[in-house]
């Protein structure tokens, strides 16, 4: 794979849904990576930036709010663009990422689990496009 | 255990004033109540009170903390589990029930932490209550207040408890899903048609499972008082948008054309936005579930001086004159859809919210010249005059 390829880091507490999401997005040339915690996806980010980061929210030890909060606070990362994939709904999700932070949640992409994998390739096209414009 | 402890009557008298319940009491009243109370150290995990048994101590925590405990059980088999639906700090009382009818005890309570309690004979307190009618009058106003908070918790509580149900019941389900999807897509090798047609299969089952569980947590927290609390302005051109962006992928699936009818300016209402929002997907998703494919749905909006009108028409079969009436129970399905997926709570799970906004929801069928049906219309009416939390507490004060 080459350096020029995109890469994505996938973020979920999920072993299934990780293998699941990684199958799918392995039939587009990506570099991909995974990582299965909150703490794991900051330690991956900080040894490579990725040019997407897809992640869930509900994990443990760090969720995917802590992680957003991280990301966007660190002037190196904070223009990564974060697809969230989750079971949680849109609205609370904001609701108690902006009551822990004062601030809104600021990410790219919404989706709830599971994915249409067809759906999933065409958002995750559109990001890294956008990225690249 | 507890140690118990006599203290001059005065002092006990002071101690009294500085919980919320008595708060407002006169002297005489604090010395004579005084007389029947005792002071309890308990430690961590003792057991103060028990559900259920005869209720005649109420508590005063001084110092510590209590915990709130009802038994939970699901079903008729499971073990019985004790839930903690709120805590009791300084100040606050705990045994209320021996002041109320049946004088049983509605929780029990533990010690969370090593704690100071007044104890207070709940039976000398009831007499003396009914024989000075003014204070009795100021501490039930305080157990009313106190009630109600109560009551509001265990409302939050369960909430939460049904969110968490339904993550984790909706995660393994997601799993799956997502194995399904990834091998249907092919992106796990190659499929024959019969494989590929059970997986598509299992997909829309699980799917459907999924949809249910939703569903039946959102109706057991669909009351109309907590609806109520979350209304806000909002546009609902915003949430026209989104309803429509829900429904985009199904509508792709069966070649349904959503045809929009919308206002060119949109005015805000107040209303639950997140509840409308799912009233429109509801409806849409209704009409495109037993529309024909490749058959056109209407969805329209406009303002009456008095109402956010919201229309949903599809060319689907139409509803038999006798389900009319029972369209928006739970778990209804008209008997001409057998072959239509989809569980029946949709339609139900609408109603609840429209009732909730003081609002109407109708539903006709539509016919051409010769009365044959060519279609079904919903129509949803929510009045332009509902209030928000803050604007109901500041019209009250």
């Amino acid at each position: 794979m080459s350096e020029q390829q995109p890469y994505i880091l996938v973020v979920d507490d999920d072993p299934d849904i990780l293998d699941g999401i990684l199958m799918i997005l392995e039939s587009q040339p990506y570099r991909l990576g995974f990582a299965r915690d909150g703490k794991q996806c900051m330690e991956s980010v900080a040894k490579e930036v990725p040019n997407l980061l897809i992640l869930d929210l509900l994990m443990p030890r760090m969720d995917g709010w802590g992680v957003i909060r991280e990301m966007r606070s660190d002037p190196r990362y904070s223009q990564v663009p974060i697809m969230v994939l989750t079971t949680v709904i849109e609205d609370a999700s904001r609701r108690r990422y902006e009551l822990e932070t004062g601030m809104a949640m600021e990410v790219q992409d919404y989706l709830q689990k599971p994915a249409k994998p067809l759906d999933l390739l065409k958002r995750v096209e559109k990001l890294l496009t956008k990225v690249h414009v | 255990m507890s140690d118990v402890t006599i203290q001059p009557l005065t002092i006990f008298a002071e101690r009294l004033r500085r919980a919320e319940v008595f708060s407002d009491l006169g002297d005489a009243d604090l010395v004579a109540i005084a007389e029947f109370c005792r002071e309890e150290n308990h430690r961590e995990d003792d057991v103060i009170l028990v559900e259920d048994e005869p209720a005649h101590t109420l508590y005063i925590v001084e110092r510590g903390k209590l915990a709130l405990e009802k038994k939970i059980q699901l079903g008729r088999h499971s073990t019985p589990r004790n839930a903690t639906i709120g805590y009791v700090g300084p100040g606050k009382i705990a045994g209320f029930s021996t002041l109320a009818w049946p004088q049983t005890y509605s929780t029990s309570v533990i010690c969370v932490e090593p704690s100071r309690l007044i104890a207070i004979d709940g039976l000398a307190l009831r007499a003396y209550l009914d024989a000075h009618p003014r204070a009795g009058l100021l501490v039930m106003n305080h157990l009313a207040t106190l009630i109600s908070d109560r009551y509001r918790q265990s409302i939050n509580t369960l909430t939460y408890f049904l969110s968490i149900v339904s993550h984790e019941l909706r995660s393994p389900l997601a799993a799956i899903e997502n194995y399904l999807q990834t091998l249907d897509g092919g992106y796990a090798g190659d499929l024959t048609e019969k494989q590929k047609r059970m997986i598509q299969r299992s997909i829309l089952r699980v799917a459907d499972l999924r949809i249910l569980i939703g569903d039946v947590v959102d109706l057991a927290r669909m009351r109309p008082e907590q609806i109520q609390s979350d209304f806000e302005w909002f546009d609902p051109g915003e949430v026209s948008a989104e309803s429509l962006e829900d429904t985009r992928l199904s509508a792709a699936e069966k070649e349904i054309h959503i045809k929009i009818e919308l206002p060119a300016r949109f005015e805000p209402i107040v209303g639950a936005r997140r509840r409308m929002r799912q009233v429109i997907t509801n409806l849409i998703n209704n009409a495109m579930k037993f529309a024909p494919t490749g058959s056109q749905v209407v969805f329209g909006m406009r303002y009456d001086p008095e109402a956010l009108v919201i229309e949903v028409i599809d060319e689907g079969p139409g509803i038999p004159i006798d389900d009319l009436p029972h369209i928006f129970t739970d778990f209804f399905r008209a008997s001409n859809v057998a072959d239509t997926v989809g569980l029946g709570l949709g339609l139900s799970i609408a109603k609840k919210i429209v009732d909730a906004h003081e609002g109407d929801i109708l539903v006709k069928n539509l016919t051409d010249e010769n009365h044959n049906v060519t279609g079904t219309a919903f129509t949803v009416i929510i009045p332009r005059d509902l209030k928000t939390p803050e604007m109901r507490r500041r019209e009250w004060a």
